[in-house]
């Protein structure tokens, strides 16, 4: 079960779930990181944490601790 | 609130005043678009209750007047955030006349969700597509008469940095209409939603009873809250989760409308992810962050500093006519020592607020303050702190009053508390007068490190105090979770005028307390009338004098010169001068030749604001040319104290209250009872550090 905080740099990947709590989850959602979504890993900060994450058109930044609550779709 | 200034500034509304609410999601251009629509009749003020900022214009057109309040940012207004939550608060508590949604063109598909949520609302709506242009370069063509005959209320396209668009939007504005329902939930959802909308009343039902129904706590009637319990009790054991099932059929829709709105996408590389990839570079992007911090803190400091000059200047030339006057000299002395004095302060904050006030604005709007953040997130988590809280204490070095206004960019009122805590240990430029006067004449070879100590000290322990208010309050930490908005241009109009209402709001706010602080200072000093050594001022600090023996230092006149610190700390210096010198008599002047000396003035801080623009790139100066002050001060001082002494009243100076204004600024930010826990706390780190310095030294 690969999370978003897997993903390397320019790697995309459909999201499967969210198992954060409430209030994480909502602010997840509400930027677009819901099941479903496409989401795309662009970096990590120059000290490796927050991540980057594009999701449609919106550019989201997030703690890796945060990124661990995304679980990915496995794909091929 | 404690602090009625702190209410917002409720006007006496005309009875044909329509109210508009502005509603959106973070960065969709909402405070440019009221600019725009009525950018002359700003005002500024806070939420009840809170420390948000809430902007509100007038416009007077021939059918009467309008009033737009711009809302908090918001993804929703099932909240997550404190924003959000004022945003739902204010629409059901006090709904508007006119409900105006503004949405992201370039970013339309994310943003629909919040405009379905607001059609349950029922009030009659008007739909805002702003920034066309961002969509049109990033390849997008689309429709708004598809989405108004979607939802049956008026949509506009607009470009509010441009003003295009506007005279549509104002005659939309007249024909609002209700919505027509929008987003059909699953059938569970929509039995549920109905028991409870029955025990509703009103044109928000629906709204309301979706969020009773996510379980938020809304104000509702007693039966609506029961029917609301018992419909999540029936739908949990089914397993069906309010939440997700409601914004679920909301994204769907959203989806559904989007395809609807679009005709076509060429996707292209946006300006955003070319600036990106060099400002979010591993090596390139934290020197340009440093970089840019460097010229924030230069920004500042070097466009205010002349303009703080030229009000200390009027403030002498008024002073010199009020001597002038021939009037008694116990009243010349109250005129000018307190009541301009005083008033001179206040305003002398005026320049150095509103300079700051336009860089961060320009950083937030820019985008540039959110990338920021994310570059400085892992170092300042690791004293609790979050990556925003990076420049407001790089700007505490400059001076701690804005630097404590700068924490409102923070979300969480956790990570406000523990920064602007932690922001009056950071030495200001006021303190460095008295850090230079005191090393010039105690450790002549060893000034520059003496001062350069200090600093450190006041970082060490300002780092030290997030990390430990954080553990005690049990400030639940922010999400690192934010939006990376797209660059922009910010309209230099809205800068300007954001930055003169938020200058004035503390100026309004300040100038009580600190003239107060100045009167009673002014009376300690000249009371009762006769030579300094017999005034209040005397026997105070004689009487405290043996507290700080322990310290080094209980010269009467070096104690009491700690109390007038509390107006600024560059009037430490001040005082002792006039304490250990006597004072020198302020000379009359006349009034032209005051006039003279204020147009002379005038074009100094004029020349050298221009010359600030070639400095601002210059190299920073890291100590001031060691100012010739009176050499019998600097005998005098070493006559007081040691070398022991001296440093324990440096510690002190340090690490003691800052002043009357970083106290408003507190008050103002966190309340009265933690602006009252910072002066306590910070006296007694600065008694204990100090007494720490001078036992190490024995």
């Amino acid at each position: 079960m690969r999370r978003l905080d897997e993903l390397t740099p320019g790697e995309e990947a459909r999201v499967r779930a969210v198992q954060a709590p409430v209030r994480l989850l909502r602010r997840l959602f509400a930027l677009g990181i819901r099941p479903g979504a496409r989401v795309r890993l662009l970096r990590r900060a120059p000290l490796g944490d927050p991540l980057e994450v594009r999701v449609g058109e919106s550019l989201v930044a997030l703690r890796r601790q945060e990124a661990r609550e995304v679980v990915l779709e496995d794909e091929g | 609130m404690s602090c009625p200034r702190c209410q917002g500034h409720p006007v006496k509304e005309p009875p044909r005043a329509r109210r508009i609410a502005l509603l959106g999601n973070p960065n969709t251009g909402k405070t440019t678009l009221i600019n725009a629509l009525a950018g002359t009749h700003l005002q500024v003020g806070n939420w009840p209750g809170t420390t948000v900022e809430r902007l509100e214009a007038r416009e007077r057109t021939p059918e009467g007047e309008r009033v737009y309040v711009d809302l908090p940012g918001a993804y929703s207004l099932l909240f997550s955030t404190p924003e959000e939550a004022i945003a739902t608060q204010a629409l059901l508590g006090d709904p508007p006349d006119v409900l105006l949604v503004v949405l992201d063109a370039g970013n339309l598909e994310r943003n629909l969700p919040l405009l379905l949520e607001a059609t349950e609302l029922g009030l009659p709506m008007v739909v805002a597509l702003n920034l066309m242009d961002e969509a049109r370069a990033k390849g997008y063509v689309l429709c708004p008469k598809a989405l108004e005959a979607e939802l049956g209320v008026p949509v506009v396209p607009v470009v509010a940095s441009r003003g295009e668009g506007l005279a549509e939007l104002r005659s939309a504005l007249d024909r609002a209409e209700r919505p027509r329902p929008a987003v059909v939930y699953p059938p569970a959802i929509e039995r549920a939603l109905a028991a409870i909308e029955a025990e509703l009343e009103g044109p928000g039902r629906r709204a309301r009873a979706a969020l009773l129904l996510a379980g938020e706590k809304v104000p509702a009637p007693e039966t609506a809250r029961r029917a609301a319990e018992a419909a999540r009790a029936e739908l949990a054991e089914l397993g069906i989760n309010p939440y997700l099932e409601l914004t679920g059929a909301r994204f769907a829709r959203a989806r559904d409308l989007f395809k609807r709105v679009l005709k076509g996408h060429n996707p292209r590389p946006t300006l955003t992810d070319r600036i990106d990839r060099f400002v979010l570079h591993p090596v390139l992007g934290p020197a340009l962050f440093l970089l840019g911090m460097l010229f924030v803190f230069r920004f500042t400091f070097l466009f205010s500093g002349p303009w703080v000059a030229f009000i200390g200047r009027v403030q002498e030339v008024l002073s010199g006519w009020t001597w002038g006057l021939g009037l008694p000299p116990l009243l010349a002395s109250f005129v000018s020592g307190a009541l301009i004095a005083g008033v001179g302060t206040v305003l002398s904050f005026a320049p150095v607020l509103f300079f700051l006030y336009l860089a961060m604005g320009f950083l937030e709007t820019s985008g540039f303050l959110a990338r920021s953040a994310f570059i400085a997130d892992r170092l300042m988590h690791a004293v609790g702190l979050p990556g925003r809280a990076f420049i407001p204490m790089i700007l505490g070095f400059g001076c701690n009053v804005p630097a404590i206004y700068a924490t409102r960019t923070l979300e969480s009122f956790g990570d406000r508390l523990k920064t602007a805590l932690a922001i009056p240990f950071m030495a200001c430029s006021a303190r460095l007068p008295v850090f230079a006067l005191f090393a010039a004449v105690f450790f002549p070879d060893r000034a520059a490190l003496v001062v350069f100590g200090l600093y450190l000290t006041g970082l060490a322990l300002g780092l030290l105090t997030a990390a430990l208010v954080g553990r005690i309050a049990k400030t639940e930490p922010a999400s690192g979770v934010m939006e990376l908005p797209p660059y922009r241009w910010p309209p230099l109009r809205v800068l300007l005028a954001q930055a003169r209402v938020r200058t004035m709001d503390f100026v309004r706010g300040a100038s009580g307390p600190i003239l107060l602080a100045m009167v009673l200072i002014w009376a300690l000093l000249h009371l009762p009338p006769g030579p300094l050594e017999e005034s209040l001022f005397a026997r105070f600090s004689r009487a405290f004098s043996p507290l700080f023996a322990p310290l080094g230092f209980s010269d009467w006149r070096l104690v009491g010169a700690l109390v007038p610190g509390f107006i600024a700390k560059e009037v430490v210096v001040g005082t002792l001068g006039v304490s250990f010198l006597g004072a020198e008599p302020t000379p009359a002047l006349g009034l032209l030749a005051g006039v003279q000396d204020l147009a002379a003035a005038f074009l100094t801080a004029l020349k050298e604001t221009l010359t600030a623009l070639l400095a601002l790139v210059g190299l920073p100066q890291l100590l001031p040319p060691a100012e010739a002050s009176a050499p019998g001060l600097a005998a005098a001082l070493g006559r007081a104290t040691d070398a022991r002494g001296a440093l324990g009243y440096l510690v002190f100076v340090l690490l003691y209250t800052p002043c009357v204004a970083t106290l408003v600024a507190l008050r103002q930010e966190l309340g009265r009872r933690w602006a009252a826990f910072s002066v306590a706390y910070q006296l007694s780190v600065a008694y204990l550090m100090s007494l720490l310095v001078t036992r190490i030294l024995r």
